[in-house]
């Protein structure tokens, strides 16, 4: 999992600099070679579906995602860890719906379609691929959040009871 | 029948958010909830992956994480202490000098990057010591820089106004990024009058005047950071590029500049992309969940049911500005920014447009409205970042915040019943 996000580390900040890239040839081919590229916009626009996505799996990875934390942070011990897990549940059971099968139904109706884009004429499932992918990414950031916080209360249930 | 749906979806948000799902989730799963009360479980979760998806897929959007990126290679890459440097050598001798120092410097910043959160941790953490050393208290530099802060989100460029463009269905980025300068330097103005009372009644010191040689010599030393101003805003306003392009363009220019002064190193790069990588894609899943509860609101017809309970109420422009002032207040502190706009911008901007106010107008009066929830707890983003960086707590900055607060509310008074001053500007540039 850890080699897994490394992984994701390198590869968002590779997007963004292709993404960077991809605006900038678009100014230097409309005004240095004259000759406006047709391909930038799309595949700067593609490559910002793919780092918004990604990126946000990983942002949930590391819990980075704002939440008003009043009522975690009143709470202590179990009732803390209860509340973080339905949390978690909630956030695992929406991407599971929406990214996962919504995700992978939409990439499947654009297949059969055989719906391609515009100017680089690749096909949109292609494209929208990165929603189901992220998906899985997300349930396994979340199943891991929700195992160490399982373990993390048997423990202390443990501890307390040789107390 | 469009009642139940608004319950619902208000109902499942507040409980969401309440228990601590991040915004972007309850926004999500808020959305989702409400939309399986009319379609079946299936076409509701491709339709809202679909939204989500083609959401995110905007060229305009493209500008955000560029002015990201841009605002982390100034910070990194010596720009930002040479403006800060410019500030104080133009404000260090005004009652409460630092004080002064620190708006100011915000509004450069936020004249050259697209953050008020980047402006908050890079102005505070180098002004923030030395307020301190001067004998000013930690808890006013932390509030001053608080709210100054947000200025940055009315001076162009501004990654808010973008999105307040793409929410608005194509109101011109050029003619908000104008519009955007009077209101944002007008609310600095108010935060010096309110900053230099405070500072006077409280026996702050006074900065020695700065020689002219110095000042010129520190004016000079910021000219390539300023320069980047007339790339991107002129760039924009003369229609040479998109603000798009302008941002990709700022992002060279600084990374060249950075280089230029040896500030920065290749080997640091990688970092900093990652870092604006997360807190674009923070903004991006926001984005991407606001749009498709957008579209399901529109689809249940809920923008259509609050116009017509808030025209009911009144039909006096005065009084339905107020109120949305009122909610948006109250919107502001329990929302970020970015979903706040996308989901309220649909329904209240058709509601001002019928009374004849401008959209431009109505873009600027909102963000403002957000501006000083940033500032307020339990969500405020900006308040966060300024007090961690303080190294004090929320409670203590409060006193000497609430007379900032008190200035941001008249400014906004002041620009929602004036629209003058943000009309002015645009009209003479042809908008």
């Amino acid at each position: 999992m850890n080699k897994l996000t490394k992984f994701l580390e390198y590869f968002l900040a590779f997007l963004m600099a292709l993404m960077l890239f991809s605006v900038c040839w678009q100014v230097i081919s409309r005004y240095v070679l004259s000759s406006p590229s047709s391909f930038t916009d799309e595949l700067a626009r593609y490559l910002l579906i793919w780092i918004g996505l990604l990126g946000g799996a990983y942002a949930s990875g590391k819990g980075m995602h704002l939440a008003i934390d009043l009522l975690p942070a009143k709470l202590k011990g179990k009732s803390k860890s209860r509340l973080q897990i339905t949390i978690h549940t909630l956030i695992l059971v929406f991407v599971l719906c929406t990214f996962v099968l919504g995700g992978v139904r939409l990439v499947y109706i654009t297949y059969t379609l055989g719906q391609t884009s515009a100017a680089m004429q690749i096909p949109l499932a292609y494209v929208y691929i990165i929603v189901p992918v992220s998906g899985l990414l997300i349930i396994s950031y979340k199943a891991r959040d929700i195992i160490s916080l399982v373990r993390n209360s048997e423990e202390v249930t443990e501890t307390s009871n040789q107390v | 029948m469009e009642v139940t749906e608004v319950l619902i979806l208000i109902t499942s948000f507040v409980i969401f958010l309440g228990i601590g799902v991040p915004i972007a989730w309850s926004i999500g799963l808020s959305g989702i909830v409400t939309l399986l009360v009319s379609i079946d479980s299936i076409p509701a979760f491709t339709t809202f992956a679909q939204r989500m998806a083609t959401g995110l897929d905007s060229f305009t959007l493209l500008a955000i994480p560029f002015f990201v990126l841009a605002g982390q290679l100034i910070n990194k890459g010596g720009l930002a202490h040479r403006l800060i440097r410019l500030a104080k050598n133009m404000m260090g001798s005004l009652p409460g000098g630092l004080a002064h120092v620190n708006v100011v410097a915000a509004m450069l910043f936020g004249a050259i990057a697209g953050s008020s959160v980047a402006a908050a941790s890079a102005i505070g953490s180098i002004l923030g010591p030395r307020m301190e050393k001067e004998g000013y208290s930690k808890e006013f530099g932390a509030a001053v820089n608080i709210t100054s802060s947000t200025t940055g989100l009315l001076i162009p460029p501004s990654n808010i106004l973008i999105v307040y463009s793409l929410a608005s269905g194509g109101v011109s980025i050029a003619a908000l990024f104008i519009a955007g300068y009077l209101p944002g330097i007008l609310t600095g103005l108010m935060l010096m009058v309110v900053a230099a009372i405070w500072a006077k009644k409280k026996n702050f010191p006074v900065g020695e005047k700065t020689r002219f040689p110095e000042l010129f010599r520190s004016f000079i030393d910021a000219i390539p950071a300023l320069f980047l101003l007339i790339i991107v805003i002129g760039g924009i306003i003369a229609g040479i590029f998109t603000a798009t392009e302008a941002s990709a363009i700022a992002v060279v220019y600084t990374l060249a500049l950075g280089f230029f002064y040896k500030e920065l190193k290749v080997k640091e790069l990688p970092k900093i992309f990652l870092d604006s990588v997360s807190t674009t894609s923070i903004v991006m899943l926001l984005i991407a969940t606001s749009i498709a509860m957008s579209w399901v609101m529109s689809f249940e017809e809920i923008p259509q049911t609050v116009s017509a309970s808030l025209l009911a109420l009144s039909d006096n422009p005065i009084i339905i500005l107020l109120m949305i002032n009122l909610i948006l207040l109250g919107v502001g502190t329990f929302m970020d920014m970015t979903p706040a706009v996308l989901i309220f911008t649909p329904i209240f901007l058709p509601i001002v447009m019928e009374m004849g106010i401008d959209p431009i107008h109505f873009g600027i009066i909102m963000i403002l409205n957000l501006s000083i929830g940033l500032c307020t707890p339990p969500v405020g983003s900006v308040l966060f970042v300024g007090v961690g960086i303080a190294q004090t707590t929320i409670s203590k900055v409060v006193k000497p915040l609430l007379p900032l607060f008190v200035a941001m509310i008249v400014a906004l008074m002041l620009i929602t019943f004036f629209p003058q001053i943000s009309m002015w500007l645009p009209g003479i540039f042809g908008f």
